[in-house]
């Protein structure tokens, strides 16, 4: 397991947490959403979204299913899982219990 | 990343790159119509959007390897954990290996023979346009060289037609008359043959279409290879066949060896230098015919169009001729298919077999596969674990058997060859074979692998015990059933070569050895001729030990006779052809067959007519002939009855007795010489090789055998069959009876506390065993009923095979009924005797 704050940790969230609150996305909708969440703070090619979303796939946190555009492409759109609402829930308290324990110790210091 | 390009060719690697594509052609587009609403340019929109992704490939790489490497390491996974579980358990897997492995291979070697023998097409150009022709009222596929001549000359533009001799054996020397003798195949063949099968020369020139009067010679590329180790200067060199000069011309192509699956062809020499009155006789049909269709015609055409030209009240066919002519294919497919039939059950016993063997190891695993799932393995996963268990065992079992059947298939070859019909399969245990191997050990996993996989799995571990022990009683039941139908199968070939061995053949075979003598002279030294064959057997039956010596010509028993149509007086001649075998005096005693009435052969008795003939009983009987009488034989030939012996066999210990005229000695180049002594065989040829050097005329001996391993050679298929039906009998009742065994112990195991408190209630010992045997009673009688019932089909489907043996024999179910009954009891007996003694005290602490 990576650690809880690599930046694939973070990529994993806040995917997870676009698809729960938003619904379901193709990945350029994904992509750009994490943009505006993260303020375009988080400067990370847009491909490298890709790997990620697959990877999550793999470990069944988020499923995929193809539809076809207005432009008669076809699109991916992925949602989240049980199994992804659940890392997500556990994630988030990890997240909490680190920075909580981050900020105690810059408190004591 | 190498992996990624080995997965590349895969069907799953290639769909998902496809879909990688779709799916970055389909962000790089909405990225760039999102720069383009904004006022980019098509092409500046387009550079900023594949700008922003960043590296496509690099993309593609990382999402492969993200996809992939679960896959692959999930079977790594699989694989090693079933490893280390088969080694936990070596016995079961041993066994387990062993039985199939057994039937893998058994399964193997007889398809890698069916298939080069029935299956596999020619080495020549277009096999499907070849076809061979038969008359459908006699079965038969030989022809006249008259026939051949018309029907080619009818067939016009539609066909080309060729002609083939039954291959036989020669002696073959090279470059010098003087040279050693080999033994060699020859064959005569059309001119045209070569061209119209399609195949070319290695070396030199095939015949040509009007190939002179120059005796030539083709060779086999086996025989060159192996007799001349490939020197290409042999071509224009002189071969001498029989005593006879031929030029060879050339080689013909690898691999190909002939017409015939099971022969192998060394020399072939145009017909057209044959005996001419080989060509002439339109009673001499010993010639193959195979044509070559153009294309666009049918076979059945093509037979409708040369049947005017076949005077015969027997309707002309067009067969494939893709695969050849074959007497071997024609004697052994039925008997191939029989053991490929018998190797199946085999086959089906072992995976029931080991199906139980996993059920009950899986039980045992219960606990195992539970904590598994607790842990949060899906019913899927565990499902592909335990199949890649059964896979990995099939492959193992399948690689044995593959080892097993390349050392077993040509063992089997070798039991139907004998030295006067020697048979030769090109046995490749590649294409086909691997594939059938393959396929085999599939087919393996899923029969005994997927039923206990399932069972193992299932959700509820209460209704586990009850299900497996259920499906443990299905498997039994199969087990039964098949080895019953071994049983039965192995019974009926025993019996049917009991039968057969235990035929009377008319003489006293042993101590009889059997030669062939032959000599330089030509056909115009007929006297020299007698005074050698009657100083040859004159000396031989004076050597020491030798009781007596007689010729004869081609040996008993051995394919070879002279027929003739007879004709009483005032009758016309006989419908069928009777035998007539010319002997020496002394013949009937050498081989022990009495003479009955009248005299013996005397040397001064030769074809004067009225030719002096002994017959047997069988042909008196059937002419009501009596000594002193005349009948007449071929071309109204003049025979007098001067003794009459007892019946004896000629052809071979299935067709019995029959009918035998004996005239006297005339001598032939070659002849057979029968001695009777208490020597063995190789001294007997020794001693005779000596005396034959001495009387010079390049008299010389080969084809030396016991006048028993002729008699035996005649019901070869029959041992083979018998010797092959009741090792699979064998190994399928131990493998059922393994079976049973481990079911009823198994049963025993599990009802011990109820056994318990039965005997503390009073139950008596025999009631107790009964509830044991009560429960899988009803699956093993099912299992007798469905076994009874094919082993009825099997053995009508083989009756042709055997010999005094009905498809419903008493002797045989009987048999087979008791053999299967003492097995049982074998494995029953102990399941039984350990629920008898179980203590109830020991019984109600269990668990």
């Amino acid at each position: 397991m990576p650690s809880p704050n690599s930046a694939q940790t973070t990529i994993d969230m806040l995917t997870l947490t676009i698809l729960q609150t938003r619904g379901p996305s193709h990945g350029y909708g994904i992509a750009n959403a994490i943009q505006e969440l993260s303020d375009e703070a988080l400067r990370i090619d847009e491909g490298s979204l890709y790997p990620a979303l697959h990877r999550m796939e793999e470990a069944g946190w988020i499923s995929a299913e193809w539809t076809i555009t207005e432009n008669k492409r076809r699109a991916r759109i992925y949602r989240i899982t049980a199994a992804g609402t659940k890392q997500l829930t556990s994630e988030k308290e990890r997240w909490i219990k680190f920075s909580g324990g981050v900020a105690r110790v810059l408190r004591l210091a | 990343m190498s992996w990624i390009s080995r997965w590349r060719n895969t069907f799953r690697a290639r769909r998902l790159d496809q879909d990688l594509v779709d799916e970055i052609g389909d962000h790089l587009a909405r990225r760039t119509e999102d720069l383009e609403r904004e006022g980019a340019t098509h092409q500046e929109a387009a550079r900023r959007a594949r700008l922003t992704f960043g590296s496509i490939n690099q993309v593609r790489e990382q999402s492969r390897a993200v996809r992939l490497w679960p896959m692959i390491e999930g079977t790594a996974q699989d694989v090693r954990y079933a490893w280390r579980g088969m080694r936990r358990s070596p016995m079961f897997a041993m066994t387990a290996v062993i039985s199939l492995g057994l039937a893998i291979g058994a399964n193997t070697a007889i398809f890698s023979i069916v298939d080069a023998v029935l299956l596999r097409p020619m080495p020549v150009a277009e096999p499907d346009q070849l076809f061979t022709l038969w008359t459908k009222e006699g079965e038969s596929d030989t022809f006249s060289y008259p026939a051949f001549d018309e029907m080619r000359t009818a067939a016009k533009s539609s066909a080309r037609l060729a002609l083939f001799d039954s291959p036989y054996r020669v002696e073959a020397q090279a470059f010098d008359p003087n040279a050693p003798r080999d033994e060699a195949i020859q064959q005569f063949v059309s001119p045209d043959a070569f061209d119209v099968l399609g195949v070319p020369p290695a070396i030199g020139r095939l015949f040509s279409v009007n190939e002179g009067t120059l005796p030539v010679a083709v060779l086999s590329y086996d025989y060159w290879r192996a007799r001349f180790q490939s020197d290409p200067l042999v071509v224009g060199r002189t071969l001498f066949v029989s005593g006879r000069p031929y030029s060879i011309v050339g080689v013909a192509r690898q691999q190909f060896s002939g017409v015939e699956a099971g022969k192998f062809v060394d020399i072939w020499i145009p017909v057209t230098q044959a005996d001419p009155g080989m060509l002439i006789q339109p009673e001499y049909r010993p010639f193959h015919l195979i044509g070559r269709l153009t294309p666009g015609l049918t076979r059945e055409q093509i037979a409708a169009q040369l049947q005017p030209s076949f005077h015969r009240h027997e309707t002309l066919e067009a067969r494939s001729g893709a695969t050849g002519v074959s007497l071997f294919r024609r004697a052994f497919s039925r008997p191939l298919w029989v053991m490929l039939a018998v190797a199946a059950c085999t086959l089906l016993i072992a995976c029931a077999n080991v199906a139980s063997l996993l059920l009950a190891r899986s039980t045992a695993r219960a606990g195992e596969m539970a904590m598994r799932a607790s842990l949060g393995a899906s019913r899927g996963r565990l499902l592909r674990q335990m199949l890649t268990e059964s896979f990995l065992l099939s492959s193992l079992a399948g690689a044995g058997g593959y080892l097993l059947a390349g050392v077993l298939a040509p063992m089997l070859v070798t039991l139907t060859s004998t030295q006067a019909d020697p048979i030769r399969v090109d046995l490749s245990l590649d294409g086909p074979v691997l594939a059938f191997c393959v396929a085999l050990c599939s087919i393996s996993t899923l029969l005994f692998g997927v039923a206990p996989a399932w069972q193992a799995t299932v959700d509820r571990p209460m209704s586990r015990l009850g299900g497996a022990a259920r499906l443990g009683r299905w498997f039994v039941g199969v087990q039964v059933a098949f080895a019953f139908c071994l049983v039965t199968g192995g019974a009926g070939f025993v019996f049917s070569l009991r039968n057969l061995t235990s035929v009377d053949t008319g003489f006293d075979p042993r101590g009889v050895t059997v030669l062939t003598a032959a000599n330089d002279l030509g056909p115009r030294q007929r006297d020299l001729q007698l005074t050698l064959m009657r100083q040859l057997r004159a000396r031989t039956a004076l050597l020491p030990g030798v009781q007596s010596a007689a010729t004869a010509w081609n040996p008993l028993l051995s394919g070879g006779r002279r027929a003739e149509r007879v004709a009483v007086a005032g009758q016309p001649a006989s419908a069928t052809e009777e035998t007539f075998y010319r002997v020496s005096p002394g013949y009937l005693a050498t081989l022990r067959t009495s003479l009955l009435e009248g005299r013996d052969f005397v040397s001064s008795d030769d074809d004067t007519e009225p030719i002096p003939t002994i017959v047997n009983r069988k042909f008196l009987d059937r002419y009501h002939l009596a000594l002193g009488r005349e009948f007449h034989g071929a071309q109204g030939i003049r025979h007098r009855v001067i003794g009459v012996a007892a019946n004896s066999l000629y052809g071979s210990l299935r067709k019995g007795f029959e009918a035998i005229a004996y005239i006297p000695m005339k001598p032939p180049r070659a002849f057979t010489l029968y001695v009777r002594s208490t020597l063995d065989p190789g001294t007997v040829g020794r001693l005779v090789e000596r005396e034959a050097k001495t009387l010079g005329s390049g008299l010389h001996v080969r084809d030396m055998a016991t006048l028993e391993s002729l008699v035996g050679n005649t019901i070869l298929k029959e041992k083979l069959l018998a010797g092959i039906g009741a090792s699979f009998a064998f190994l399928g009742l131990t493998l059922a009876a393994v079976g049973l065994f481990g079911m009823l112990n198994y049963s025993v195991a599990r009802r011990t506390k109820e056994i318990g408190i039965r005997s503390t209630l009073g139950a008596a010992r025999s009631s107790v065993v009964l509830l044991v045997i009560e429960e899988s009673l009803g699956m093993i009688l099912l299992g007798l009923g469905v076994g009874l019932a094919a082993s009825l089909v099997l053995l009508r489907f083989s009756q042709a095979l055997l010999y005094e043996v009905e498809p419903a024999d008493p002797m045989v179910f009987g048999t087979a009924v008791a053999v299967f009954m003492a097995a049982a009891l074998v494995a029953g007996s102990m399941p039984a005797l350990r629920a008898a003694s179980i203590d109830p005290a020991i019984a109600l602490r269990h668990e």
